[in-house]
This record gives structure tokens, C-alpha cells and sequence, in this order.
């Protein structure tokens, strides 16, 4: 479904080139949750975000290619690769309550998903919301429309942007560290409608230090240090042979 | 028994928009010197609440707390706690040291306190070059241990953490945990450590205490909380950790209480 090679990812400091990721390939199928795991600074989030072109490229420099349908989209223009950010291939971000415009209500967020990809009658649509909604433990659309962004706290703000990205019935899905700043039941409520989401033949890539969640909820697994990306492997194969990360 | 807190039937509440909210209730628990006490549960259960009126920040609306401390200093709390977002407390634009030394003179007037300094930051692990920095200068782990070596420097008998690992990767986690493990050793300090981190509790503590919408569902011994959990909530807690709870076992977890 993806196809990823990437011969390298720098960034330019003052004129200084670092080499951020090298010689990096893999090749990812739909119905499967991946997880890329790595510490702290190892280029976790440049990686995914390098995926659907989004990092700064004032500052970035990404020489590779990601095939997605047999089309190379780094080298699309920027209005067809905004195009298929929007329907096909979302991206989660780890920050979510800085992910909105503080000043707009979401009401804002939520209209666009809404006309744009659903062409349903609007009760249908109505509950297809507050069903996401409540299951996510949110207030009810009629409540939450009227909310501001700095009004909800940042694990609610986590779960809207994933309600929104779920309403856009995206094909993949790009998660970074999905689990920081929510605590461990919400999380479950996550990878319940994220395990339905892949079951549909979609794909989930999610980036994250947590080793529980890549152990118990992701059906393959690769290590990220130095810039390199180890094979991804099944989880009973990956903590068998990186003992000192299964030390959970 | 040597305790150092008792509190009896803590009850606080807000108003909002003239609605009296609860957010604890009725809350009695002992705490003994030279233990570690755990307390977890989900966002929105009152852990934080509980910890700013055991440190003082907060009143109970009603019910009671008795501390037993040695030594009585009516200018400096000896509760002192560590909040959660540290990048706040440390002043950007001021010197480490100075901040640091500040807090010496305040915690200790007669002492020579060049030495208490080294020891301070030989506790925290914090590299002596750093004191010339400022603030800004420092990586949230750095500021995290300048703001305990500060507190510490007022040489507190009851120190709340308020969720010291949350932001920090796995092995900065391992590095807090046995910091605070080493502290307890060696300066004898009464800890209350408030974190949904049920795996690095379970490694900290003495005692765990299992809190649900602003009620005490369990109270145990770390090992036998864990080992042998009594209560449903607690079962379900655990469950969450590894990730593997269905849906309708959420959203019955009201019932369990």
C-alpha cells in the first residue's frame, strides 16, 4: 500500500547539513498496524512527517521517494499532495491542542470533513458524529461546536483531532506518539476503533517511545536509532531479538 | 507506627456556574515516615487536587489533616512538592546557582552552605557546570532536577511529586525512579508520588492508593495491590496498562465503584 524509499533526510543549521535519516526503506501493507519505536531525538517524527511531505523544506531536505498507489507523491505539487492529505493519508499530531487555531470554535473543524467527503443525509451524518463523540467520552456535537480549542484539555484535544481524522475516512493513517498526555484506559478507547480502523484493509503507522503499546498493539515493529530504520518484524520476533527493549 | 500524616474525611468542591461540583470525597488515609505512598488513577479523579491540599496550595472544604513533623519552621512549609510542568517553576532568565543558593540561605541560615550545595547536587545528579547557566539554557530533564535540588535545599519532610515522568522517554523515566529511590535513602524523606504510571509506581512505592472520581477505591501494599488486586477499578487499571480492554468493559467501569 506504501512504499517508502529514503536515501536521506537532512536538515540545514547555519549553514551546517545534518544527516537526520539514511538509506531508509520498507514496504507497508494495508490491514496492519506498524510501529516505528526509538528514544528521544532519534528522528522519529521527522521520519513520518517526511512520509506526506510535510516537513519545511526552508530548513529540510528529503531525497527519496514514497509511493502510495504506485505514485510517487514527494513529487507531487503541492495543491495534489494537499488533495490527498485531506482524503487519503492523515497524520495525527503529537502536540493536538496546538494542532488548532485557538480563536475558532469546532464548529470550524468540523465542517469541512463534514461537506467535503460525506454527501449523506445530515441526520446521518449528525450521528455518525456524536457517535464517534461518545464513544470517545466527549461532549455531544451540540455542546462541543461551541467550544474553543484552549477550553478543552490536551487529551481531549488528542481525541478530537482523532475523531476528525477518522471522519475524514482517510486509507492510512499516521499517528506520532499517540499515548503522551492521555492516560491508559483513554488509549484503549484509541486502539479499539484504530484495530477497527485497519481491519477494514486500511493502514496505521504509528511512531512511539511506549513499549507496552508497540508490544500489544501493533502487528509489526522496527527500531529507529542512528538515523536507521532496523526490519520491522513481528512483536514476538522484534523483543526477541532486542532482549534489553522487552524489558518492560 | 511513626506517622507523619493523617488524614481523616478530606472533602473538597467547587462551584461552577452555581453548581457545587465534588471532587473528593471523604478521603482518609495514614502515612508513615520514611515510606514512599503511590497515588494513580485516571485523569479527572482528583489526584492532582489532593496533593496541592496535602502540600497546602489548596483547603478542604471539610475534614481534617494533622501532620507530625519534628522539627517546626513557621516560615518554610517542611511539605514541599514538585509540580508537573517544571519548565514553568524554573525562571528562564536567572542563574541556576544563584536560584539554588537562594534557596540555601532561605532553608538554612547557619550553615556552611558550599558544602550542602555539592550534596544537593551530587542527590539530584545534577553536573556542577551547569549552575552558570540560565535557566532556558537547560533540557526539561535538567530543569525538572534543578527544580527538585531547590526544593530540597529548604530540606523538606514530606516531598509531593506531582507526575514526574510524564514527558520524558523511557530510559529519563528509569533515571527519575531510581533518583528518587536513592533519595529516600539517603536523605529520609516522606514521598507522595502522584502518576497514572502504574509500572514505574509499582517500582517506587510502599503503598499504593487506587483513586476514581474523587473516592479511594483501593489502598494496599504496593506488592499485594499488584500481585492480588481487590477491587474491580484496580483489575481494570491494570488491564489498561497492557492495552488490552474492550469497549464494553469501559464503559461499565462506572459500575464498578
Amino acid at each position: 500500500m506504501l512504499n517508502v524509499l529514503l536515501n536521506k533526510v537532512s536538515v540545514t543549521k547555519e549553514n551546517k547539513e545534518r544527516i537526520v535519516l539514511k538509506d531508509i526503506a520498507f514496504e507497508l501493507d494495508g490491514g496492519k498496524i506498524y510501529t516505528i519505536l526509538g528514544k528521544n531525538g532519534t528522528g522519529k517524527s521527522t521520519l513520518l512527517k517526511s512520509l506526506s511531505g510535510l516537513l519545511d523544506n526552508r530548513f529540510y531536505s528529503v531525497n527519496g521517494k514514497v509511493f502510495y498507489n504506485d505514485k510517487d507523491i514527494l513529487s507531487l505539487k503541492l495543491e495534489e499532495l494537499q488533495k490527498i492529505r485531506r482524503s487519503d493519508i492523515k497524520y495525527v499530531f503529537q502536540d493536538a491542542v496546538n494542532s488548532f487555531d485557538h480563536l475558532k470554535t469546532f464548529n470550524y473543524y468540523f465542517k469541512p470533513p463534514l461537506s467535503l467527503i460525506w454527501k449523506g443525509a445530515e441526520g446521518e451524518v449528525k450521528n455518525e458524529v456524536d457517535g464517534l463523540l461518545e464513544f470517545f467520552l466527549l461532549p455531544d456535537s451540540k455542546k462541543l461546536f461551541k467550544m474553543y480549542p484552549y477550553e478543552v484539555s490536551g487529551g481531549m484535544a488528542q481525541r478530537i483531532s482523532f475523531v476528525l481524522t477518522l471522519l475524514a475516512k482517510p486509507k492510512i493513517i499516521f499517528l506520532d506518539e499517540p499515548t503522551s498526555g492521555i492516560d491508559a484506559p483513554i488509549v484503549n478507547l484509541l486502539l479499539i476503533k484504530l484495530k477497527e480502523f485497519v481491519s477494514n484493509g486500511n493502514l496505521a503507522l504509528m511512531v512511539t517511545q511506549d513499549l507496552e503499546l508497540a508490544k500489544n498493539a501493533s502487528n509489526k515493529i522496527a527500531l529507529l536509532s542512528d538515523g536507521t530504520l532496523s526490519m520491522f518484524s513481528t512483536p514476538k520476533e522484534f523483543f526477541y531479538l532486542n532482549p534489553i527493549n522487552a524489558e518492560v | 507506627m511513626n506517622l507523619i500524616l493523617k488524614a481523616e474525611n478530606i472533602s473538597y468542591s467547587v462551584f461552577q456556574k452555581k453548581e457545587e461540583k465534588v471532587i473528593l470525597k471523604n478521603i482518609s488515609f495514614k502515612l508513615e515516615r520514611n515510606s514512599v505512598l503511590g497515588i494513580s488513577g485516571e485523569s479527572g479523579s482528583g489526584k492532582t487536587t489532593l496533593a496541592k491540599i496535602l502540600s497546602g496550595i489548596l483547603t478542604q472544604t471539610s475534614g481534617k489533616i494533622n501532620y507530625f513533623f519534628s522539627r517546626e519552621n513557621k516560615k518554610i512549609s517542611p511539605v514541599q512538592i514538585l509540580f508537573q510542568n517544571t519548565g514553568e517553576i524554573i525562571n528562564p532568565l536567572r542563574e541556576v546557582g544563584e536560584m539554588l543558593n537562594e534557596s540555601l540561605k532561605i532553608g538554612n541560615k547557619n550553615n556552611s552552605s558550599a558544602i550542602l550545595l555539592d550534596n544537593i547536587l551530587d542527590a539530584v545528579k545534577l553536573p556542577k557546570h551547569l549552575l552558570e547557566r540560565k535557566g532556558y539554557e537547560l533540557s526539561g530533564g535538567e530543569q525538572q532536577r534543578a527544580a527538585l535540588a531547590r526544593i530540597l535545599a529548604v530540606e523538606p519532610e514530606l516531598l509531593i511529586l506531582d507526575e514526574p515522568f510524564s514527558a520524558q522517554d523511557y530510559e529519563s523515566q528509569e533515571n527519575f525512579l531510581n533518583l528518587f529511590l536513592e533519595l529516600k535513602k539517603s536523605l529520609n524523606i516522606t514521598m507522595i508520588c502522584v502518576a497514572h504510571n502504574l509500572r514505574l509506581l509499582r517500582k517506587l512505592a510502599d503503598e499504593v492508593m487506587i483513586m476514581y472520581n474523587g473516592e479511594i477505591a483501593e489502598k494496599n501494599k504496593s506488592e499485594e495491590l499488584f500481585a492480588n488486586p481487590q477491587h474491580q477499578y484496580t483489575r481494570f487499571l491494570l488491564k489498561a496498562e497492557k492495552y488490552d480492554l474492550k469497549y464494553e468493559e469501559f464503559s461499565s467501569r462506572e459500575k464498578m465503584i
